[in-house]
């Protein structure tokens, strides 16, 4: 009888959690009756690890905008899927310590390479456009590059001849999704190299590759 | 088609090349995840220091994965960190390492197997692992234990570039060091087998992409037929890379199995070794466990059970992040190919 479970494609790990004696923790895309849906889970039986995954849900909704559908499942409201942006949810909430509890991030960030703040816009039906902040200066160049950095980290589409905006593919709002993005949008590379510098922990060299 | 087999008997047959009533699981290396290690509370670097954690961690590989070995020994370094080398012992979620760039030994009169090698607890916390796991699963599983070969050992203790350097320089004088950490290698596997390993991985690092296949015959081979002589469980050696150039060479050592890379055809690599040894592997790592899906799992583990290739499992120790899903794949797909096999 084996005690590992059937939860369908793992969607992205934590290794060790920084927040709770380094339980390896997962999401993972059981897909719930059809619908897009996804799973935060732990083999780990160290007292206190439901409560830790607990915490991260609720997490996942503050900063994602999720929705708890049940039986410790989560959902986008749209219904849609939107797998890199739940990545980024999951691993932006698992960085977090569980207190104080996690606030919605603002649609503004500070752009350190113009010196200026960068605002993002809701224009309904899920297009979002990025703009200077009305006081900043020299952040006109920038606002495409993060709509960019947007559209990568969560798979949003492009605007035909508007390089300042970027919509979702389900025509729906996700602020709070966007505040989340945003706050690594204007350094997409640098979020990739964390992801790559992931990925490649634990795979073994051999001898003659290793330094 | 034989009688219903316990996975020991498969195992132990499919090494000599005998009939089995399906292709055996195999997992010459290790099949360790992060997610396995919190699943029996069992992590590392503890998992590699304590007999009971690195058993119970193993056993997950025949009782969760579905494989037909338990394979404990899931680092390359236990035997170096008896010899005295600097282990750096990582993380959980990270291999332990030797400081190559702080070799122990220059020349080969410093080569000194110590006294206490095989009851050094790093070796210890291998042969007490064999133990656990022989008196809690009896027969019906094989377990493999490892073993390093000198020229592993060789990188580990003089470090890779000084090693490969001398290779060039001095053939004598590195032929006279692998001859005298040789014995490293048969009193540690020697060990195992007392404690009740079916068969040993020996792994010997003369990989495709720094040694060549002429190398391998003028260093290793003959030592490797004295591997396969002295001891006496079944050896499966394991190179890593491309080592089609070398395998008719390792077909001529009679060792019981060979544990290849993805980087080798499975059709190619039976045609040059014959019937003269088993294969194992072939189920790339980085690419198709570490990042693909099951699809592309099931299409590997056909493409070697339509090459006859003797016993299945993947390359080389996983990534410690890989999926549960994607492990569970590889037996999913043995068994289904089997069943279809059997009702065509």
């Amino acid at each position: 009888m084996t005690q590992t479970l059937d939860l369908g494609p793992r969607v992205e790990l934590v290794s060790m959690d920084p927040h709770f004696h380094d339980i390896t923790i997962a999401l993972y895309s059981p897909g719930s009756d059809g619908q897009p849906a996804y799973l935060v889970h732990t083999y780990s039986s160290i007292p206190g690890a439901d409560e830790r995954l607990a915490r991260l849900r609720q997490t996942m909704q503050t900063l994602g905008g999720m929705e708890a559908i049940g039986e410790g499942l989560l959902h986008f409201p749209c219904g849609h899927a939107h797998p890199l942006a739940a990545r980024r949810v999951f691993l932006d909430s698992c960085k977090l310590k569980p207190e104080p509890p996690a606030e919605a991030q603002p649609l503004n960030v500070f752009d350190k390479k113009s010196n200026g703040t960068i605002t993002v816009a809701s224009l309904g039906n899920g297009l979002y456009e990025a703009r200077p902040a009305d006081d900043a200066q020299g952040t006109e160049r920038r606002v495409a590059t993060i709509a960019r950095g947007l559209m990568r980290l969560g798979e949003m589409e492009e605007v035909d001849g508007q390089p300042n905006q970027t919509r979702f593919s389900c025509s729906q709002e996700h602020d709070d999704l966007i505040g989340l993005l945003l706050v690594r949008a204007p350094n997409v590379r640098a979020a990739m190299r964390e992801a790559e510098d992931m990925a490649s922990r634990g795979v073994l060299a051999a001898p003659s590759a290793q330094e | 088609m034989t009688a219903s087999m316990t996975s020991r008997q498969r195992v132990l047959a499919a090494l000599k090349r005998e009939p089995v009533d399906r292709t055996p699981l195999c997992n010459p290396t290790s099949v360790a995840t992060v997610e396995l290690m919190d699943l029996v509370n069992a992590p590392f670097p503890e998992a590699n220091r304590n007999p009971e954690l690195m058993a119970r961690l193993a056993a997950t590989g025949y009782t969760e994965l579905g494989f037909d070995t338990i394979m404990p020994v899931f680092t390359i370094i236990q035997e170096s960190s008896a010899l005295g080398c600097k282990i750096q012992w990582e993380q959980k979620d990270n291999w332990p390492t030797v400081r190559m760039n702080e070799p122990i030994w220059r020349e080969p009169d410093d080569i000194k197997v110590p006294a206490d090698l095989c009851t050094h607890p790093d070796t210890t916390c291998v042969t007490e692992a064999i133990k656990i796991l022989r008196k809690e699963y009896g027969d019906e599983v094989a377990i493999v234990g490892k073993t390093m070969g000198p020229w592993s050992q060789g990188y580990h203790c003089f470090g890779v570039e000084p090693f490969l350097l001398m290779s060039l320089d001095d053939p004598g004088k590195t032929k006279l060091c692998l001859d005298r950490m040789k014995e490293i290698t048969i009193q540690f596997g020697q060990a195992q087998i007392d404690a009740g390993a079916d068969a040993l991985c020996l792994p010997d690092h003369a990989t495709g992409d720094l040694v060549s296949g002429e190398y391998y015959q003028r260093y290793l081979r003959d030592m490797h037929i004295e591997f396969a002589e002295r001891l006496s469980v079944p050896i499966i050696l394991h190179i890593c890379g491309r080592t089609v150039d070398r395998m008719e060479y390792i077909a001529q050592t009679g060792m019981a199995a060979f544990h290849f890379d993805s980087k080798n055809a499975p059709q190619e690599s039976m045609d040059i070794v014959k019937d003269r040894i088993s294969l194992v592997g072939n189920i790339n790592n980085p690419e198709t466990l570490f990042s693909k899906g099951p699809e592309a799992v099931n299409t590997e583990v056909t493409r070697n059970l339509e090459a006859g290739v003797q016993l299945v499992g993947p390359e080389c120790a996983i990534p410690l992040q890989t999926s549960i899903e994607n492990l569970k794949e590889i037996s999913r797909t043995v068994r289904t190919w089997h069943r279809d096999q059997a009702s065509n």
